[in-house]
């Protein structure tokens, strides 16, 4: 009979068995739960020595490199100190009236405002030297990535997988083997962030190139050029736009890991304030310094997104008199200005705002407190360890027994049973997953059960090709040992990427349905979009304390966004034709929308799931800051420890994880738009 | 056919393939050994083996100071045939001479000379730089050429004003209408003055009015300027109209080569009969292409006073009421021929089957 069922459905059958099998070999057979240490490779250990080696021996180049470094670090962190503040607002003000006139002008004034009188002036100097620096390096190697892959078409997969897989690597594990490169100073931060920074330029570079009318190129081989007057002269300014987009998002990404690269110390940024203050509880603070990242990040990505708009700047005189004023002002009365950092206006504001914050939670604590709990243990804990260890006196009020186990699966069959009777296939198999899930926890499944699950997915989605690469991707995480880290994150990022996927889902819905919603709407994912990930974790902090909820919540926060854009974006694209179609047969709003536009929008809802799993994953080690335990967490500990084995493993099987997911939904995404034959 | 590359000719081209697909020429040499060299064999043993052959055994040669019409439906590998002829894609196989100099043993250097001072090409979706105004896209081939800025700019200012161009100069691509940007194209590829002027659809993006306008235009700057042209198109009312030799192109072959009353009224199949069925063909042939020129004269009682160069529809009407031969007489007063009315009316049905 098993013969005659469709592949999909065959699938998964034998993943459910292998699931039975697995729940009832358990008690007699304990290596199914657990992979015994026994047969775990000391990897990490050879891993460490082996790149440890490597770096010995490239350690004096880079030592140079960090010193050359140093120059021009120095010379940007002294024009941006030294030069006192009202140039430095001016010549902001100016760059921000000759790209985007009076409203950008008076956006940046404001904001650099704030930053002077809160008194973190300095600091946010130091944390923009390193990005004025680092900007160039990444935006100078991922133009020359972009343009060689370009020029040699063979060298384009590598090219696209290197910066898939750069995209994913976490990003404290950069930072452990530049750590022991370049030993600790701002140095780190700065190669860190031009890394991380550059592949988003190569990316856009490429596209731009690749996306230049043929006819174009054509015609300048025609005019008579050599291949390098064709590409400077033509092909790159012909792409201009797209390779702006480049420069905006690399900016963006070097302000950010600069400041996440702040967690190794050492230097007076205003990541590090951030972090301090945290440290200390002091929220007031850590809220005004975070808004100081905010309002970087934010005029920075404004002024140079403004970069990617053709419109020749018209405002020259103005910007000119205004950078002049400015200047005029610092030398003529510069001695009489207060120094930039005695100018903490907003101390008694942060004092303010931190017994407020003492108020309120002593006020609501209990109602915070009980949000906390019960998303804990009726949500995320059987979700981590299953209802069976999950469900206590103390926390229930009842005990887990063994028939209560039994009492659910069987109930489960008979929902399943009745599915099935009525030919929801899919569903059934789902419900008996999900319960054997729920009942187990994602910590304690078993890992032949996962392992032959994502196999049985990839062999659907893609062929014995992809069901390889699943197994490729799951072996050496077990082997090296860092199986239960590994499901602590695929835990902690799972049940992230359901609720993002639940409510994202829903508010792209909703915003599909209204557009006065998605004015709303729109402005707040763009934010949530612009602010670096750190910030993610003060407000969550602040209510929550250090934990595992706050961790879900700051991923949560991040990971949502991709998930309500994509959505929306996928409801509202359906063409006109189709909607016109179902209407002219008669079709009601409410069939419309689930007989055409939803099947439709399914591609571009499972590409936003994929962004949102993507964005989960990178927040996940930002998220060890705040008190998780799971790969994320080795990271952090293997870059304070400085041991490289540690860090290079548990990243790797964080870009794994990451990976995995991502080749799994590209699959079902592309196998469900061929079958809408898109 | 020509069997040498003839060097009189302006481009010669000989058995010139163009096959898409991996190890084409490898392939194409396998399938022409395996078929003993015939060509049609040879494309469907390509074809059924999943490769797309664009341009099939192609020879022709197009003579100094000529327009070449190129002709053929949509996907007929007319560009593709352009392109392989300017090198801007290399052929499969076959050989390419352009005044004589093989130009598929040109090293880059070399290509990069003859584009600069003897090659101009106006490009299907006029391929404008986005990022120049519409002088400097004109200039910029001047630019490649190393002429000086003033000089860029004047003779820019001049080919503008040839086309019609006169004050949009700063506008940029983005700015233009599709007529004016296709315009924009032509001037370019006429700024350096080309010897050789390829010229891919140059008018299917425009309007009928406009489109006239242009074809007059051209007409008028071919009358000046004596260019070898070879000009694609899938018109056939441009091609009759522009054209002293006509291809026709079919799945990368060519069907037929003649001048356009050849074509018009001798086509050789069935597929140029269906091209041509729509066109009025008393308005394009010519007397001179049915006249006779028989040994003893026949009896003509009338002289309607038939011009060699008329066409039939007004040869016709000048001769309405006559059923006896006509003489025809050439345009230096002397008698070129005879015609009989009967075969006026004749050649304006002969195709329709
Ligand atoms: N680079 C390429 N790779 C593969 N196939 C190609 C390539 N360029 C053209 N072709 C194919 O060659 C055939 C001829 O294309 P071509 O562009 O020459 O047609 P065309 O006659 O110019 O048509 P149109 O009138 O639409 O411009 C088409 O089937 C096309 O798909
Ligand atoms: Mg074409």
């Amino acid at each position: 009979m098993l013969r005659t069922l469709p592949p999909a459905r065959l699938a998964a059958v034998l993943t459910l068995a292998c699931g039975a099998i697995c729940l009832m070999l358990a008690p007699v057979a304990p290596w199914v739960t657990k992979w015994p240490a026994g047969w775990t490779l000391p990897a990490t250990e050879w891993i460490g020595a082996i790149v440890t080696a490597g770096l010995e021996a490239v350690k004096p180049a880079a030592r140079l490199m960090a010193d050359l470094l140093d120059y021009p670090m120095g010379w940007a962190t002294w024009a941006l100190t030294a030069l006192p503040y009202p140039a430095t607002i001016a010549a902001t003000v100016a760059l921000g009236l000759y790209l985007g006139g009076w409203r950008m002008a008076s956006g940046g004034l404001a904001g650099l405002g704030f930053v002077l009188a809160s008194g973190y002036w300095q600091p946010g100097m130091n944390t923009l030297a390193l990005v004025v620096v680092s900007v160039p390096l990444a935006l100078f190697a991922g133009a020359a990535i972009g343009i060689a892959a370009y020029e040699r078409p063979r060298l384009r997969r590598p090219v696209q997988t290197c910066l898939d897989v750069m995209q994913t690597v976490p990003t404290f594990a950069y930072l452990t083997p530049l750590l022991v490169l370049f030993g600790f100073g701002p140095v780190v931060g700065l190669i860190a962030s031009a890394i991380y920074a550059a592949p988003p330029m190569a990316r856009n570079v490429l596209l731009g190139l690749e996306r230049v009318e043929p006819d174009i190129r054509e015609a300048a081989v025609m005019a008579g050029t050599t291949r390098r007057q064709q590409l400077f002269l033509i092909e790159l300014p012909a792409a201009k736009r797209q390779i702006m987009v480049g420069v905006n998002q690399t900016i963006m990404a070097a302000l950010s890991m600069v400041i996440i690269a702040a967690v190794i110390g050492g230097f007076d940024d205003i990541g590090w304030a951030v972090l301090l203050t945290m440290r200390k509880a002091d929220f007031g603070n850590s809220l005004i310094s975070g808004m100081v990242i905010v309002i970087f990040a934010v005029v920075i990505d404004r002024l140079s997104a403004a970069l990617a708009d053709d419109r020749p700047g018209t405002r020259l005189y103005g910007a000119f008199i205004i950078l002049l004023a400015g200047f005029a002002l610092s030398f003529l009365v510069g001695g009489l200005l207060p120094p930039a950092g005695d100018l903490a206006l907003f101390n008694g504001l942060a004092a303010a705002t931190d017994a407020r914050l003492g108020a309120f939670t002593a006020a609501y604590g209990p109602a915070l407190d009980a949000l906390r709990n019960g998303a804990m243990f009726y949500g995320l804990l059987p979700l981590r360890i299953g209802l069976d260890q999950a469900v206590l006196p103390m926390t229930w009020g009842v005990q887990w027994t063994p028939l209560a186990s039994a009492a659910l699966f069987a109930a489960a069959g008979l929902a399943a049973a009745g599915l099935l009777w009525r030919g929801r296939f899919g569903w059934a198999v789902a419900l008996l997953l999900a319960t054997g899930i729920v009942e187990t926890g994602i910590v304690d499944l078993p890992w032949p059960f996962v392992l032959f699950a994502a196999g049985a997915m990839g062999w659907v989605g893609g062929g014995p090709r992809l069901a390889g690469f699943a197994l490729a991707m799951l072996m050496p995480i077990l082997l090296m040992g860092l199986w239960a880290p590994a499901m602590l994150s695929l835990y902690l990022s799972g049940a992230a990427v359901i609720a993002c996927a639940l409510v994202g889902g829903a508010l792209g819905l909703a915003s599909a349905a209204s557009p006065a919603l998605w004015r709303v709407v729109l402005p707040v994912c763009d934010f949530l979009q612009t602010i670096p990930m750190f910030v993610f974790l003060i407000p969550v902090l602040m209510f929550f304390q250090i934990g595992e909820f706050s961790a879900f919540l700051a991923i949560c926060a991040y990971a949502v966004v991709p998930m309500i854009r994509y959505t929306r974006h996928g409801l509202v694209s359906t063409p006109d034709e189709m909607i016109e179609a179902a209407v002219a047969s008669g079709a009601t709003g409410w069939q419309t929308f689930r007989e055409v536009r939803a099947p439709y929008a399914v591609p571009q809802i499972l590409l936003g799931l994929n962004q949102t799993i993507l964005y989960a994953f990178s927040m996940l080690v930002i998220a060890a800051l705040i008190g998780t335990t799971d790969l994320g967490q080795q990271i952090y500990l293997a870059l304070g420890q400085g041991d490289v084995g540690l860090g290079l493993a548990a990243g790797a099987a964080m870009v794994m994880l990451a990976l995995l997911a991502d080749r799994l939904l590209q699959a079902f995404a592309a196998a469900q738009k061929a079958a809408l034959g898109l | 056919m020509a069997t040498d590359l003839s060097p009189s000719a302006a481009i010669s081209c000989q058995n010139v393939w163009q096959v898409f697909g991996a190890k084409a020429p490898e392939r194409l040499a396998e399938a022409l050994a395996s078929t003993g060299g015939d060509a049609r064999r040879a494309a469907a043993l390509l074809r059924a083996a999943g490769l797309i052959v664009a341009v099939q055994d192609v020879t022709f040669d197009v003579r100094e100071g000529e327009v070449f019409v190129i002709m053929g439906l949509s996907g007929s590998g007319k560009s593709t045939l352009i392109r392989t002829l300017s090198r801007l894609i290399d052929g499969t196989a076959g050989r390419i001479s352009i005044d004589g100099e093989d130009i598929l043993a040109a090293d880059p250097q070399r290509l990069i000379a003859l584009r600069r001072d003897k090659l101009g090409m106006v490009f299907q979706h006029f391929g404008l730089f986005p990022h120049m105004t519409v002088t400097d896209n004109v200039s910029f081939p001047l630019k490649m050429q190393g002429k000086p800025a003033a000089e860029r700019r004047t003779r820019a200012l001049e080919v503008l004003e040839l086309v019609g161009l006169k004050g949009r100069e700063g506008a940029y691509p983005r700015q233009l209408s599709g007529g004016q940007r296709q315009r924009v194209g032509i001037a370019r590829s006429l700024a350096v003055n080309p010897d050789l002027w390829f010229l891919d659809e140059p008018f299917s993006a425009l309007d009928p009015l406009i489109k006239r306008q242009l074809q007059d235009e051209f007409l008028r700057l071919q009358a000046d300027l004596k260019k070898t042209a070879v000009f694609i198109t899938h018109d056939i009312d441009e091609a009759m109209k522009i054209a002293d030799r006509i291809a026709i192109l079919r799945d990368g072959m060519v069907v037929q080569i003649g001048t356009p009353e050849e074509i018009l009224l001798n086509p050789v199949d069935d597929y140029v009969r269906e091209f041509t069925r729509d066109v009025p063909k008393g308005r394009h042939a010519h007397v001179g292409s049915i006249m006779e020129t028989p040994e003893t004269l026949p009896r003509m009682p009338d002289d309607p006073k038939l011009q060699e160069g008329m066409t039939i529809d007004a040869a016709l009407a000048a001769c309405m009421a006559l059923y006896q031969p006509v003489p025809v007489w050439a345009s230096n007063g002397k008698m070129a021929g005879v015609v009989h009315p009967r075969d006026l009316a004749g050649a304006l049905t002969a195709d329709t089957p």
